[in-house]
């Protein structure tokens, strides 16, 4: 099935405008498959690593979100530990106006702001709201360990 | 024998018989005096002198000298008649006696009478044939006749006094036949007035040998036997087979009847010579006695051939069809028809002197015209009839001189044209006229073959529609040099008709050429008509004389066609010094004149007494040929175009007109009356014929016979007609179909589904039953339904329900403030208005500003950028029309609520409007940035009452209007309903159109087409299938759109046809909706593919039958 013409844009723009701190590269042999980089913010317990991610673009993309999940081990509330995301533009907020440009920019944004109240990792939830400074501390030996190119 | 060579003494009423064979009852019956004193001797020689010269004093009234007496009784011979006959037409002066031979005995045999005297060698009497008869006795006694005792029969008649005996009573048919106004100025008061009587006198007595009054023959027999006696067609005799030995009054008397023909019968047998149409006379009373008497004769005739089971030994295909029965009923209508059109035909009389008086010269007057007008079938069947054109008749190359080439069938025609023309020549075919019947003489007896013997033929011709009889053979006479060209319009006849003119064009000089019979008096009166033997005059209506003159011009090479515009300046030229065979250097080939200046010429000559060849004009030369274009100006009979065209004289003559019958039969009878046709040509003739049974509803008698006058006349080719190779005469331009599969909404498809199942359970449970063709009805209502969902769901709900939904729209339109059709600017001054209130009026204004200013035009969804049909929601946010429709359905189909993708307020789908530029503005530099000089913008709502059908149809119709924007477009469909939505959502897209159903009057519905024609900027039309299916020419569109598929294709192709056909000059594109998956597709591929090889619609199948097919038509539809 021929890509629609929307990916094709996406794809081209992130190239031609990258975001800074975000990477995204489609597979050459899935078109709707990107290995996406993200930069973890300054000031956060991400900072200085480097996040690897899969996206992927479903068939009735942009009616229903991108599929995305974390490839690189991330200690972080709302993302449990194969990867997935809990957040509401990736659920019943998407909407189809959305690109992966801004989706990966509200991931990058979920990084500097960890929301322990709706939590996906449960045990990691618990941990930031008892000891938050204890958290921050292994989230960023985590980074360290797993995202340290 | 003198009165018949000279060919005028035909036409006197008492024209004398020859006198080598008077019978006795023809002086009984010419004078009633004698019929009761001396009913069948006269004694001729002795004791007549007196009594001559008394009965013709009695008759004529004159006082003639003795000496004058003396003369016309030896040049009579002693028979009155006669003599009253020579006395009028003078020809007694120059005769020399003769000696009268009287024969008193009735049964005397042919044989002995001088009949090698006779030019033709014709006996006087030839035998016909036998039959028998009843007869009543009139009178008592004994030994009065007996077993094979010989039988006199003889008309009996009544007192003078009591009727004048009406016409001459011996065989005098033509008496009555000829053209009485000629004798009428020598006879005068005097005459003998032909007195219509009121009951027709048929009695007919027998004698016996004695001469005694027996009785009378009955009336079967005796209504025929009366008239062919008093029309001196035969002569009976008798036989007596059974009497009683005492005879009482009332007895039946068995006779066995003898006929033979009388030799003037066959003498009789020309058709009277045309001008009994003279202009004055239409309806004159002898016109009516002629054909009274004619058919008369006609009936007579054939009942004894009835009654004598003669049939014809040859006849054609036209006469085969009528039987005798046929021509009697024919007959009878006439004579009814006489009676009651007698008072109608003197209203008309009158109607035409004030006419007449009247110079103004209205020819048009529709009063005069008589004649039922023909239904449109009617003429349809007679045009098919009409056509005689095989497309495989030979061709033939026009003359070098012709600049322009010439398509296929004009090259027929031109062939067609010249072996007209050029006829006289090469007569191969002689086939008989089709009126007439060929009958072999009886020669069962010695006698009989003797009389055939002598008369060298051994077969006789009756024409059983005129009562004539003939012993030549009478061929098909065509005695036209020219005919009707009735080519349907476009198919060039100008072009074919110069062709003529280059390619036949006569020989300079031929002083041979010399008018022949057959004028009018205007010719006789003025015999210095001079033969214009090169030029070729045209008749046109005023306003083609120029594009006659252009036609000829570009039709002939530079300097081969001398033409003369005549006509005001040009008028004075006398055509005569001009045109005479001698000047043939100099005498124009052609001359272009209007009806107009013939009307005028024709009055001046008129004015002048006939005149011709002084006046100088038109009527002053013999053109070699004239042609009418237009022909149908003529088309009136007693108008003075007509009379006056009639009067110009040619070699060969021709009418141009697409349309040879506008409205009645009579139409055709004046361009046959111009072509001068014979016998058509005579009106009294057509209208006994075709005229009276065409009106008493015999219309395949009275076709078949207007077949027979127009077959060898007409040329017609209608754009339907194809050559051999089924290509159409004229080829036109292309034409490609596309089906447009259409994929129905959801919503659509659902509606669809469910009467799809519930069409399919109601017919499985018929077909369980037994009863299908019982519900055929509601089974076929079910289908109906599915069709028309196929079109839009709305149109199988409830009229009600659908109002309402729509009263609840309005309602809550009013309350959000929108309608179908918002204008931009003035909403954006609302929302700025409402300052008031928060932020989402003034959120929506910048919106809409937004959407005004062009500022973001990437829709959200597909990024396309400026987004195609761009269009926004209730919220105001825009994105592209099919994006919207893509998430409605997608979240529908999650069963989740649309929401907006840029604020996720749940969308109403009702509330999404497209933004509609109209850019003619913008082009005025106007910077798509400046808020001022802004293009109108329009908020138009998209999704209300459409459906997939009517989407693809507006699609398809904008996309034309954009790349091209005079293409124009015809939309059928069979519903008029859809038409109705239809017609709603063009008003909504602001696309013009008008529309053609069958609501309409005829005048609107002309109307509609001409502004559709005409209009600029109207480039739509709606018709229904069925009122715009037939005969409209459409062809200023060049696009179809066939909405909904019909059972026949043919229904469908017909449609197409209104624009695709003659007259279209650019390339047809036309669109077949159908819905996939659906009916429709079944329709179009199964049913209309079948239909094909399938004669239901030739009527040939019944009412059942035809419910059969269709139910399996059906089964095939709901078929899974």
């Amino acid at each position: 099935m021929a890509l629609p013409k929307r990916i094709i844009k996406e794809t081209e723009r992130l190239v031609a405008e990258p975001v800074p701190g975000i990477n995204a590269v489609p597979h050459e042999d899935n078109l709707r498959y990107f290995d996406v980089t993200i930069h973890g913010p300054t000031q956060s317990p991400y900072e200085g690593g480097i996040f690897r991610l899969e996206l992927f673009l479903p068939e009735d993309y942009p009616m229903t979100p991108p599929k995305i999940r974390f490839l690189t081990k991330i200690y972080h509330p709302n993302i449990d530990k194969l990867g997935r995301i809990c957040l509401d533009v990736l659920k019943g907020n998407w909407s189809p106006a959305l690109q992966i440009r801004t989706i990966l920019l509200s991931i990058q944004a979920l990084l500097g702001a960890p929301n322990p109240d709706d939590p996906l990792a449960n045990d990691v939830a618990q941990r930031w709201k008892e000891d938050e400074k204890a958290a921050i501390e292994t989230a960023r030996a985590w980074t360290v360990t797993h995202a340290k190119v | 024998m003198e009165s018949s060579i000279n060919p005028s003494a035909k036409k006197r009423s008492f024209d004398s018989p020859p006198s080598e064979l008077s019978p006795p009852l023809e002086d009984s019956l010419l004078l009633p005096t004698q019929n009761m004193e001396k009913p069948s001797h006269i004694d001729s020689d002795g004791g007549l002198d007196s009594r001559f010269d008394q009965e013709f004093k009695s008759i004529v009234g004159g006082d003639l000298s003795i000496d004058a007496l003396r003369q016309l009784e030896e040049v009579s011979g002693g028979d009155i008649q006669r003599a009253i006959n020579m006395y009028f037409d003078g020809s007694w002066k120059t005769m020399a006696p003769k000696k009268r031979k009287i024969f008193h005995d009735m049964s005397v045999s042919v044989a002995d009478t001088g009949s090698s005297k006779s030019p033709k060698n014709i006996p006087s009497k030839i035998f016909l044939g036998q039959f028998g008869a009843d007869g009543w006795a009139t009178r008592s006694g004994s030994k009065l006749l007996s077993f094979g005792d010989v039988v006199g029969i003889e008309r009996q008649r009544m007192r003078l006094g009591d009727t004048v005996p009406s016409a001459g009573g011996k065989s005098k048919g033509k008496a009555l036949v000829a053209d009485s106004s000629q004798q009428g100025g020598a006879i005068g008061g005097k005459s003998t007035p032909l007195r219509q009587r009121k009951t027709q006198d048929i009695v007919v007595r027998f004698t016996n040998s004695r001469g005694e009054e027996i009785g009378r023959l009955a009336q079967d027999t005796a209504s025929f036997v009366s008239t062919l006696i008093d029309q001196g067609i035969a002569y009976f005799e008798g036989v007596c087979i059974h009497a009683a030995e005492k005879i009482r009054t009332n007895d039946t008397i068995d006779l066995q009847l003898s006929c033979y023909l009388l030799k003037e019968s066959f003498e009789n047998s020309s058709f009277r010579p045309a001008d009994t149409n003279r202009v004055a006379d239409i309806f004159a009373a002898k016109e009516t006695q002629d054909e009274r008497t004619l058919r008369l004769r006609q009936v007579a005739l054939v009942k004894l051939f009835q009654k004598m089971n003669l049939e014809p030994k040859s006849t054609n295909l036209v006469t085969q069809k009528h039987k005798a029965a046929g021509i009697l009923q024919a007959a009878e209508i006439a004579e009814q028809h006489e009676i009651t059109n007698i008072s109608t035909a003197n209203k008309a009389r009158k109607t035409i002197t004030s006419d007449a008086a009247d110079e103004s010269g209205d020819e048009e007057n529709q009063s005069v015209e008589e004649g039922k007008e023909l239904e449109e079938d009617q003429l349809n069947a007679l045009y098919q009839k009409a056509q005689s054109f095989n497309s495989d008749t030979p061709e033939a190359e026009p003359a070098d001189t012709f600049a322009m080439s010439l398509r296929r069938y004009q090259k027929q025609a031109l062939h067609w044209f010249l072996s007209k023309e050029k006829s006289t020549n090469n007569r191969v075919n002689e086939s008989i006229h089709p009126l007439w019947e060929e009958y072999q003489w009886p020669n069962t007896e010695e006698d009989h073959k003797k009389v055939i013997r002598d008369l060298g033929q051994d077969s006789f011709y009756v024409n059983p529609y005129s009562g004539e009889l003939s012993l030549k053979f009478p061929k098909q006479e065509q005695n036209c040099l020219g005919g009707i060209l009735a080519d349907e319009m476009g198919l060039g006849k100008t072009i074919e008709m110069l062709s003529l003119i280059h390619t036949h064009r006569p020989e300079p000089p031929s002083p041979s050429i010399h008018p022949t019979s057959g004028f009018g008096r205007l010719q006789r009166q003025s015999e210095d008509v001079v033969p214009a033997p090169f030029t070729t005059l045209v008749v046109a209506p005023m306003s083609l004389l120029a594009q006659w003159e252009s036609e000829a011009e570009a039709a002939s090479k530079p300097g081969t066609l001398k033409t003369l515009l005549y006509y005001d300046s040009q008028k004075k030229q006398n055509l005569q010094s001009l045109c005479n065979a001698s000047n043939a250097a100099n005498a124009p080939n052609l001359i272009i004149t209007s009806y107009g200046v013939v009307l005028s010429e024709f009055g001046q000559v008129v004015a002048s007494g006939g005149k011709r060849g002084a006046h100088g004009g038109l009527f002053s030369v013999r053109f070699f040929r004239v042609i009418l274009d237009e022909a149908h100006h003529i088309k009136n009979r007693t108008s003075k175009s007509a009379k006056a065209c009639y009067e110009l004289s040619s070699d060969h003559r021709w009418v141009l007109t697409g349309t040879p019958i506008v409205n009645r039969l009579e139409d055709l009878f004046s361009l046959v009356r111009f072509l001068r046709v014979e016998p058509w040509s005579n009106f009294s003739f057509w209208k006994t014929f075709i005229t009276v049974p065409f009106e008493e509803k015999d219309f395949i008698r009275a076709l078949d016979v207007v077949q027979t006058v127009l077959e060898p006349l007409v040329l017609r080719r209608t754009k339907e007609m194809r050559t051999l190779d089924g290509e159409p005469l004229v080829p036109l331009p292309k034409k490609t179909t596309e089906i447009v599969y259409i994929k129905l909404s959801k919503a659509e498809l659902d509606v669809y589904r469910h009467i799809e199942a519930r069409a399919r359970s109601d017919l499985a449970r018929s077909i369980e039953m037994g009863t299908v063709l019982k519900s055929y009805t509601n089974i076929f209502a079910h289908v109906l339904r599915l069709r028309q969902a196929c079109c839009h769901p709305i149109l199988i709900r409830k009229k009600e329900i659908v109002d309402d939904e729509m009263v609840a729209e309005a309602e809550y339109d009013a309350a959000k403030g929108f309608s179908d059709d918002m204008d931009l600017n003035a909403l954006i001054d609302r929302y700025s208005a409402e300052e008031s209130s928060a932020s989402p009026n003034l959120y929506g204004a910048n919106a809409l500003k937004e959407i005004r200013d062009n500022v973001e035009n990437e829709c959200p969804m597909c990024l396309s950028d400026p987004m195609p049909d761009q269009t926004v929601t209730g919220c105001l946010h825009a994105a592209c029309k099919g994006c919207w429709a893509h998430l409605i359905e997608t979240a529908k189909t999650k069963q989740e609520l649309p929401r907006c993708v840029k604020c996720r307020e749940p969308i109403n789908e009702r509330d999404l409007f497209e933004v509609i530029r109209s850019d003619s503005p913008a082009e005025e530099g106007s910077q798509p940035g400046s808020s001022q000089g802004q293009a109108d913008i329009t908020l138009r709502r998209i999704n209300s009452r459409s459906s997939a059908k009517i989407e693809m149809l507006v699609e398809k119709l904008s996309e034309v209007g954009r790349s091209y924007p005079e293409r124009k477009s015809c939309v059928f469909s069979q519903f008029t309903t859809f038409l109705d939505l239809i017609e709603k959502e063009l008003q909504r897209r602001r696309i013009k159109f008008l529309r053609f159903d069958g609501s309409m009057s005829q005048q609107k519905r002309a109307e509609v087409v001409n502004t559709f024609k005409m209009g600029q900027g109207t480039n739509v039309l709606l018709l229904s299938l069925r009122a715009g299916g037939v005969g409209l020419n459409l062809t200023t569109a060049s696009q179809v759109f066939m909405m909904d598929p019909w059972w026949s294709f043919a229904v469908e192709a017909q449609a197409i046809d209104r624009v695709h056909r003659m007259g279209q000059t650019s390339d047809v594109m036309v669109y077949r909706f159908v819905v996939e998956g659906t009916v429709e597709e079944r329709m179009v591929h199964t049913i209309q593919a079948r239909k094909k090889f399938i004669a239901s619609s030739l009527g040939m199948m019944t009412d059942e039958e035809k419910k059969r097919a269709r139910m399996e038509d059906i089964k095939i539809l709901l078929g899974k």
